[in-house]
């Protein structure tokens, strides 16, 4: 039973690992950080799963649990945590995002971005460019399908103006 | 950039990642708790023994009004003090059961609020003392008797009585209004703001902002 479960999660998460790796890479701009929150989401989504309603796709669910997380995630003294970690076993390695020679300049630009906005405006974010509907990014993020509109919309504006800027 | 355009991209990191994040599953199975779930296991923990000492003062305090029934000034104070203690009581164990329901699935802003409630007990102990602030002569009048035996209130001219009412009336209004402040809705005021984070750290504030940022358009 236990090994049926490990396998289905198993598979399930290799298919939406990029996730994982996306929410951490807009809510942590250092790499031990994101090694850490990488690690909290990925376990927290392993003790979740028992409760996992089927009646969600796997991604949204995921979502959930991984916004949850890197929005409630805390280091107080991540010098000090960091020797903590290094004696405990890495369950998940993430490659530091600066080293990938492979990511377009135009996803940099975004990641960039992204950690520019506050908490709520990057799950938002996120969200939208997984071409999420208004209503089921309102229902994740237990808010209003105004609300996001309103946010979306001025997020959209934000970065116009940006790029506006930085071509002039 | 426009952001539609660059969804295609984005949404192709799904496949693309598979180097970038590597999983070892076989170390996953093994992972009983994690940081997040073994801080929450540990204020469980707390509330419980913080659960046990507030049953104790309840057990004590009605020990002590039992033995001796009266319409004494110790008596009546033990009782007031009994009332808060069982709010005390009943406020650790909703906490318990708060920790216990934490869902990580749930939307977002339901679940920073249960986070915000769970870690926000050390405020809720801070205001539950500030309460008992407008009756500090419950404490007076029963360390009088416990330790000297005088009932204090006997002893006391009738301007002085008059004096305490008064203060502890003054006190009643000035707590209800502290009371009614120090809540997240409030955080954009620099005094609550700089209290909150006194009493319960940084996090706390961070979160109110965040649950206050969900809520406005």
């Amino acid at each position: 039973m236990k090994k049926n479960k490990k396998t289905l999660f198993a598979q399930s998460m290799e298919q939406h690992k990029g996730i994982i790796y996306k929410v951490v890479n807009s809510y942590c701009q250092n790499h031990d950080d994101r090694q850490d929150l990488a690690q909290e989401i990925l376990t927290t989504m392993w003790l979740a799963y028992d409760k996992y309603d089927k009646q969600f796709k796997f991604s949204t669910w995921m979502y959930r649990i991984a916004l949850n997380v890197a929005i409630s995630y805390y280091r107080k003294d991540s010098k000090r945590e960091d020797k903590a970690n290094a004696k405990e076993e890495c369950i998940v390695h993430i490659a530091d995002l600066s080293q990938e020679a492979d990511k377009s300049e135009e996803i940099r630009q975004l990641y960039a971005f992204i950690a520019q906005l506050d908490k709520l405006n990057k799950a938002i974010m996120l969200l939208y460019l997984e071409s999420e509907s208004y209503e089921n990014i309102a229902n994740s993020l237990g808010i209003s399908k105004t609300n996001v509109a309103t946010r979306i919309g001025r997020i959209k504006e934000i970065l116009k103006n940006k790029f506006v800027t930085q071509g002039a | 950039m426009n952001l539609d355009n660059v969804k295609t991209a984005w949404q192709q990191q799904n496949n693309d990642t598979g180097v970038a994040i590597t999983i070892n599953q076989t170390k996953l199975s093994d992972i009983k708790l994690n940081k997040q779930m073994q801080q929450l296991n540990n204020m469980k923990w707390m509330r419980i023994v913080e659960s046990l000492a507030f049953f104790l003062i309840i057990v004590l305090l009605w020990q002590y009004i039992v033995t001796d029934f009266s319409l004494s000034a110790p008596t009546i104070s033990a009782f007031v003090l009994n009332v808060f203690a069982i709010v005390g009581l009943a406020g650790n164990i909703g906490q318990i059961v708060l920790i216990s329901q934490v869902d990580y699935s749930k939307p977002v802003s339901d679940l920073q609020k249960d986070i915000y409630s769970v870690c926000t007990h050390k405020l809720q102990l801070t205001k539950l003392l500030l309460m008992s602030v407008p009756f500090y002569m419950a404490y007076v009048f029963i360390g009088f008797d416990l330790l000297l035996g005088v009932d204090l209130f006997q002893h006391l001219e009738q301007h002085m009585i008059w004096f305490y009412s008064l203060s502890s009336t003054l006190l009643f209004f000035v707590t209800a209004y502290l009371l009614a402040k120090l809540d997240y809705k409030n955080i954009s005021l620099t005094w609550v703001k700089n209290t909150i984070q006194f009493i319960v750290g940084e996090r706390l504030v961070n979160m109110a902002q965040f649950i206050n940022s969900i809520e406005s358009t």
